[in-house]
């Protein structure tokens, strides 16, 4: 899996969810928005979409390839 | 199956039980114990003595075939429901104690050198059952894309392993000399692959498991 940093944690507070209440916006689980903060899990391009219109940010600054 | 359905199988199993029953006694008691005790087919002659037992299997065979019929349809209610929902199934964990059903492949040691018979060995596929402790515990988990990615992968570690290890034992079994003789060899061989089975079954549940939850936890919301 590449290396890469997941800024997603602050995208979401500063639009005021919480873990749950974006996993339910996204359709996953809340284990999956923890693994996604702590950049253990690589998420596909359409999961990756609909957390970049969840949260209002752009998906090259969410994830940060290295 | 609905609780009523249930419960008219169970009387239809107890009468068609107690209709075997009787039928035994009846052919033991006044005819000779045709159609219990084991006889010879190809020279079977009719007699109006015989109906007993004739209708009371015949009512049981059909009492099976419905109930495998019954039991098939249930579960694929149940898969359909599931899918249609997204989550996995509901299973009590505690279902993995099935697998103490594998114990009885054993059996195969005392029933192979008595009369021949190896069928006993299948029962170690069991042992795979007590994956269903992991399974249930992932019972109603909405089945996302992580979800089935992790799937995926312990399903190939899980099967790739069971190929590997039937290989190893292909190669060392079909040496024949192995265990003196071709015979001994194939029985080991089939408990073997068995147990590969079981294991697969396995793994498939406990690797997802781990994998599911691994490293989670300790972890609060941010």
């Amino acid at each position: 899996m590449p290396e890469f940093e997941c800024r997603l944690k602050t995208f979401r507070q500063q639009k005021g969810l919480t873990q749950e209440q974006l996993a339910a916006l996204v359709g996953v689980r809340r284990e999956t928005i923890m693994r996604l903060e702590k950049a253990q899990y690589n998420p596909s391009l359409k999961l990756a979409v609909d957390l970049s219109r969840a949260v209002g940010a752009p998906i090259e600054e969410i994830f940060i390839f290295e | 199956m609905k609780s009523n359905q249930a419960k008219i199988f169970a009387v239809l199993g107890g009468v068609c039980a107690l209709a075997m029953a009787v039928s035994v006694w009846y052919s033991v008691r006044f005819n000779g114990g045709r159609l219990v005790e084991p006889m010879d087919f190809s020279s079977y002659a009719f007699r109006p003595q015989d109906l007993p037992m004739i209708l009371s299997l015949s009512a049981l065979t059909l009492y099976i075939l419905c109930l495998a019929g019954w039991c098939l349809r249930a579960a694929f209610d149940t898969r359909r429901r599931a899918e249609a929902a997204h989550t996995t199934r509901a299973l009590n964990p505690k279902l993995g104690f099935l697998g103490l059903f594998g114990f009885l492949g054993f059996g195969a040691f005392w029933t192979y050198p008595r009369d021949g018979s190896i069928f006993p060995v299948v029962f170690f596929v069991f042992f795979g059952f007590f994956g269903f402790f992991y399974e249930g515990k992932m019972s109603n988990t909405l089945m996302d894309e992580r979800y089935q990615e992790n799937k995926q992968k312990a399903s190939a570690r899980a099967d790739a392993l069971a190929l590997r290890l039937i290989l190893i034992f292909t190669v060392i079994l079909s040496q024949g000399r192995f265990l003196g003789s071709m015979e001994r060899a194939l029985v080991v061989y089939l408990g073997l692959v068995c147990l590969t089975l079981a294991l697969d079954l396995f793994l498939g549940e406990y690797l997802l498991y781990r994998y599911d939850h691994d490293e989670l936890t300790g972890e609060s919301e941010g």
